[in-house]
């Protein structure tokens, strides 16, 4: 197989629709942090932590430090989308490390979807402190002719953050089976090393761009 | 379309794709090296703010980095999945 083993397959059809594997494994990723998080639910006890919850309180008090530390103030509201998206983005990237399963994010259409709805959860948190009407009227701030700007912003954005992640995926996909083709024994690891820390680098990049955003769209300095 | 074209386009796709990738590398490489230099200084100067200034560099250099990978996906698809290959029956 070439290169085009590194793009997203169709591994199965429902109906008339085929479903490529990265539909199907981010409903893996989906089962596991739901699973996670009811199992996290149950044993909650405000006392006597287990480890469980340390583990997941811990990465809510990592996003919140990462608000903090990113926009001087917190947002209590936006905390638990961080969250998801930072887990998901995380759990994403990681995935295609290990031998039998392979990254979501190395398809376009995921990492569109997730820059896509970083967009509406920026418009709306926006309209959660000044209105529907506000926030879009908000395009032509700070003045009428810099209406087209702000839109031509708000997309360039929204494809710049789609294309960074996907690009650091394929990329690192491509070059894991270029290697792989060449030298199979041990040379493709070092390349599954720093796979991981751009995997999880990425993730943290997009939740403090996607806080940047937010705090743009809610104008906080007001 | 005559082989001698399919090459020449084979060619030139191959030399821009080369030199594409040396420039979009080599600028993302100096930019980020700057960035690091300064960063380092600082860290040194001010240890007390050292974890404030080592969270936004990392984030700063994946934000540089990006343009490369912007540069790196353009050569992918030409590589790879170019439109004009169709032209040429490829």
């Amino acid at each position: 197989m070439g290169i085009e083993a590194a793009f997203p397959q169709v591994v199965l059809t429902i109906g008339d629709l085929p479903i490529r594997d990265s539909v199907f494994y981010t409903w893996v990723i989906l089962v596991v942090v739901t699973l996670a998080s009811i199992i996290a639910y149950r044993r909650y006890r405000a006392a006597n932590p287990g480890t469980w919850q340390l583990a997941i309180e811990y990465v809510v008090e990592y996003v919140e430090g990462l608000i903090h530390d990113t926009i001087g103030r917190t947002l209590p509201s936006t905390v638990p989308y961080l969250t998801t998206m930072i887990v998901y983005i995380a759990l994403c990237n990681v995935m295609g490390l290990i031998p039998a399963l392979r990254s979501p994010t190395r398809d376009i259409n995921t990492t569109a979807a997730l820059s896509i709805i970083s967009l509406i959860s920026t418009q709306y948190f926006g309209a959660t402190k000044r209105g529907i009407k506000g926030q879009a009227l908000s395009i032509f701030e700070p003045v009428a002719l810099m209406a087209p700007l702000n839109l031509i912003s708000l997309l360039s954005r929204t494809l710049s953050m789609a294309l960074r992640l996907f690009g650091n995926v394929i990329a690192g996909e491509i070059v894991g089976l270029t290697m792989f083709s060449l030298v199979p024994l041990l040379v493709p690891l070092p390349m599954n090393l720093l796979s991981m820390i751009t995997g999880l680098l990425q993730a943290l990049v997009f939740t403090v761009l996607t806080i940047v955003f937010v705090a743009d769209a809610m104008r906080l300095d007001d | 379309m005559q082989p001698e074209q399919i090459l020449q386009f084979a060619n030139v796709t191959t030399i821009v794709v080369g030199a594409a990738i040396v420039l979009g590398t080599i600028t993302a490489a100096i930019v980020e090296g700057r960035a690091v230099n300064r960063a380092f200084d600082n860290m040194a100067r001010q240890p007390s703010v050292a974890d404030r200034i080592r969270g936004l560099l990392f984030v700063t250099l994946a934000l540089l980095e990006s343009t490369a990978i912007y540069v790196l996906l353009v050569c992918l698809i030409l590589l790879f999945a170019n439109p004009f290959a169709q032209l040429f029956g490829l």
